[in-house]
C-alpha cells in the first residue's frame, strides 16, 4: 500500500468512527446530533488539511458538500430524520452554507486579485520594482535590502508566492555570477521568501489568514484596512530590519558590487493608467474607509468592475486567479460558520475548564500551536481550522479580558500563523527559494526559526502596546 | 497517482539507451518510455492516454524505417488529446523541408542536432516537463527538484 493510500483511509476512517458514534459517546453534555455531525466534519477537515490526501481546497469543497448534505435545512432526508427531536439540535440553512462561496472575505480577496493581476499584465510590478530598487545602489547590503523592502511591500497586496516567483526570476542572474564559496548567494535567496511571507502580514488582503481573521474579529467589533496596517505595517517594518541584519550576519556577502538589471519601461497607453488609477484609488480607499464610509469589502469590487468593463482583465486572465485559494477560504468559513451556528464551538470551550489556566500560558500556548502547526502545513489551513476555536474561547474566558480578550488571542494566532516559515515545505514562497539551488535546508531551518520566534515575541510587545492605547 | 511520462523514439538502440540515460536525473518522478518505430510508439501513446498517464514529452528520431519521425510528430499535433504535450525532433539528417514541416505542421517545441550534449538535452527537456505540468495544471509542487526554475517563476508570476 503506498504512503497516500495510507494517508486517504486514516484521514476517511476516523472522521467516520466519529460520525457513527452516539453522542453519549462523547464528553460534552447535551450534545445534538448536528453538533456531533460538526465534530465529524471538523476532524474530516483536520485530518484532510493535515495528511492532505487530497488538494487542501478540494477539502474545503468537501467540508462545505457535507455540511450541505449533512447540516443544512435541505439535507438528504435520512439525516434529517428525528429533527424535532429535543435533541437535534439546529440544523443551518442551505442558503447560509452556499453563500460562504461569496462571502465577503472572499470578495476582499477577489478584488485584491484584480489588482495583482493587472499589475502584472501591465507590468506595474517589474517596472516599480525597478525604479524602487535604484536608490539601494549597488552595495551588496544596500541591494539586499531593497529587494526586501520591495518584496515585503508588494507582498502586501500580491500572493506572496507571485512576489517570490517575481523577485527570484529578477534575481536569478545575479545569483549565477556570484562566486561558488560566498554565502551571500544564500542570503540573497533567502532574503526574498522571508520578506515575501513577512510582507504579507502587513494588510488583511496580503495573506488569506488575515482576512479569515477578519471574519472573527467581525464579531467582536470590526477592524478597518487602515487600522490593520496601522498595526500591521510597523510590526512588518521591525521584522524586515530584524531578519535583514539577521541574514547579513549569518551570511556574509563576499562581492563587492551588485547590479540587478531590470529590463522594461512604464506604459504609456490609455489602458495602464487606468490600472495606475485604479490601483492608487482602491489603496487610497481601503485606508481611508473613515472619510466616505464604504468598507473594504466593497471598495475591493470597484477594481473587479473598472478591469471587467474596460477589458484590462479578460475572459482568459480570469482563469489565472486563484479560484483555489478562494475556495481555500470558504470551506474554512464554512467550518467556522457551522462551529458556531450548531452552537459546538461554545459547548465545548464551555466544557472544558479553561478558566483553571492562567490567561498568559493560554496565549503563548495559541501562538505556539499556530507558528508550529503553520511549519508542516499550509498557513491558511492552519487559520481555518485553529481560528473557530480560538475565536470561541476569546469571547468565553473571561481571564482574557485583562490582555485584550478575543481580539487580542485571534490577532496573535494570525500572525503566528504567518511566520511559519522554517521548512521548504512551510510556504510556496519558501519552496521556490529552496528550489534554487541556493538554500540548504538547514540554513533555512535556522533563519526560519529564529525570525519565527523573534516574530512571535514581537506579536506580544505589539498587542501588549495595542492594549496600551486600548485598541483591543 | 498518474505517472507522467516520457517519451524517446529512435530506430537504434544506443540512441535510445544513451537519451534514457541522460535523462536519469528525472527518474524519481518521471516514467522515460523507449519506442523503436513510429508505430510503437502511437500504440504506446494509446495505452498510457488510456491508462490516464501524462505524456509531457515526447523525443523523436526523423529518418526512422516506416513513419518518419516528422509525420509522427505531426499527427499527435493533430491529435486534440496531447494538446499540451511537447514535441522534440532530435535528429542529425533533417533536410530543410523536412524541418520545415517540422515548424509549421508539427509544431515541435525545440530542434535538437545530433550528436547532442546531455546537459543541454537535459535542460530542453526540463523546461518542456516544466511548462507541460504547468499548463495541465498538475500540482507543481511534487515535482520540484525536476522542473527547470525560470521557467517555474515565469508562470507562477502570472497567476494570481
Amino acid at each position: 500500500m503506498t504512503k497516500s493510500n495510507i494517508k486517504k483511509i486514516i484521514a476517511v476512517i476516523i472522521p467516520l468512527i466519529i460520525f457513527l458514534l452516539p453522542p453519549s459517546f462523547f464528553p460534552i453534555e447535551n450534545l445534538s446530533i448536528v453538533e456531533k455531525r460538526v465534530i465529524g466534519i471538523f476532524f474530516l477537515a483536520a485530518f484532510f488539511w493535515v495528511l492532505e490526501p487530497i488538494p487542501i481546497y478540494a477539502t474545503s469543497v468537501l467540508i462545505i458538500v457535507l455540511e450541505l448534505l449533512l447540516i443544512s435545512d435541505k439535507s438528504f432526508v435520512l439525516f434529517m430524520q428525528g429533527s424535532d427531536a429535543a435533541n437535534f439540535g439546529t440544523l443551518m440553512s442551505y442558503r447560509e452554507i452556499m453563500a460562504t462561496f461569496a462571502s465577503p472575505i472572499i470578495m476582499l480577496f477577489l478584488g485584491g486579485f484584480f489588482l495583482a493581476l493587472s499589475a502584472t499584465k501591465y507590468r506595474l510590478d517589474q517596472n516599480l520594482a525597478r525604479v524602487l530598487l535604484k536608490p539601494f545602489g549597488e552595495k551588496p547590503k544596500m541591494v539586499m535590502m531593497g529587494l526586501m523592502v520591495i518584496t515585503a511591500g508588494f507582498s502586501m497586496f500580491m500572493s506572496n508566492t507571485a512576489t517570490t516567483a517575481m523577485m527570484l526570476s529578477i534575481l536569478a542572474p545575479v545569483l549565477a555570477v556570484f562566486n561558488p564559496g560566498d554565502k551571500g548567494k544564500t542570503a540573497f535567496a533567502l532574503c526574498v521568501p522571508v520578506a515575501a511571507n513577512i510582507g504579507g502580514i502587513a494588510t488583511p488582503i496580503g495573506t488569506p489568514p488575515n482576512a479569515i481573521a477578519l471574519k472573527y474579529l467581525a464579531d467582536t467589533g470590526t477592524i478597518s484596512f487602515g487600522q490593520w496596517m496601522s498595526f500591521g505595517f510597523p510590526f512588518v517594518l521591525v521584522l524586515l530590519l530584524f531578519s535583514w541584519v539577521l541574514l547579513s550576519a549569518l551570511f556574509p556577502i563576499e562581492t563587492p558590487k551588485i547590479k540587478l538589471a531590470i529590463k522594461g519601461k512604464f506604459l504609456k497607453t490609455q489602458k495602464a493608467y487606468i490600472v495606475y488609477a485604479t490601483f492608487a484609488v482602491t489603496i487610497f480607499l481601503w485606508l481611508f474607509d473613515f472619510l466616505h464610509g464604504m468598507n473594504a469589502y466593497i471598495v475591493a469590487l470597484i477594481p473587479v468592475a473598472v478591469f471587467s468593463a474596460t477589458g484590462i482583465i479578460n475572459k482568459e486572465d480570469l482563469k489565472n486567479l486563484s479560484w483555489d485559494v478562494l475556495w481555500l477560504v470558504s470551506g474554512g468559513i464554512a467550518l467556522g460558520n457551522a462551529l458556531d451556528k450548531s452552537g459546538l464551538a461554545k459547548n465545548v470551550v464551555a466544557n472544558i475548564p479553561f478558566e483553571a489556566f492562567p490567561a498568559l500560558a493560554l496565549i503563548v500556548f495559541t501562538a505556539t500551536l499556530g507558528l508550529l502547526m503553520a511549519n508542516f502545513m499550509s498557513n491558511t489551513a492552519t487559520a481555518n481550522l485553529l481560528l473557530p476555536i480560538i475565536a470561541a474561547l476569546g469571547t468565553t474566558m473571561t481571564s482574557l479580558e485583562d490582555f485584550g480578550g478575543g481580539k487580542m488571542l485571534i490577532l496573535c494566532l494570525t500572525f503566528s500563523v504567518s511566520l511559519g516559515m522554517a521548512l521548504p515545505i512551510s510556504t510556496p514562497p519558501n519552496a521556490l527559494a529552496h528550489a534554487t539551488g541556493q538554500i540548504q535546508t538547514n540554513q533555512m531551518s535556522k533563519v526560519g526559526v529564529i525570525v519565527g520566534i523573534t516574530g512571535v515575541l514581537l506579536t506580544f510587545v505589539m498587542l501588549y502596546v495595542l492594549k496600551m492605547v486600548q485598541f483591543i | 497517482m498518474s505517472r507522467i511520462n516520457i517519451i524517446c523514439v529512435d530506430d537504434q538502440r544506443d540512441v535510445l539507451t544513451t537519451v534514457s540515460r541522460d535523462l536519469q536525473p528525472l527518474n524519481n518522478h518521471i516514467d522515460i518510455e523507449e519506442c523503436e518505430s513510429a508505430d510503437e510508439t502511437l500504440e504506446l501513446i494509446e495505452d498510457l492516454d488510456s491508462e490516464g498517464k501524462h505524456i509531457a514529452v515526447i523525443i523523436s528520431d526523423h529518418v526512422m524505417p516506416g513513419k518518419s519521425g516528422v509525420e509522427l510528430l505531426k499527427e499527435i499535433n493533430e491529435d486534440n488529446r496531447f494538446v499540451n504535450t511537447k514535441k522534440v525532433l532530435l535528429t542529425g539528417l533533417a533536410t530543410h523541408q523536412d524541418t520545415i514541416t517540422a515548424i509549421n505542421q508539427a509544431g515541435i517545441d525545440r530542434y535538437l542536432e545530433k550528436p547532442w550534449h546531455a546537459e543541454e538535452l537535459l535542460n530542453n527537456v526540463k523546461e518542456l516537463l516544466t511548462a507541460y505540468i504547468m499548463e495541465s495544471g498538475l500540482n507543481y509542487e511534487k515535482y520540484m527538484d525536476v522542473l527547470d526554475q525560470p521557467t517555474l517563476l515565469n508562470h507562477l508570476r502570472k497567476r494570481h
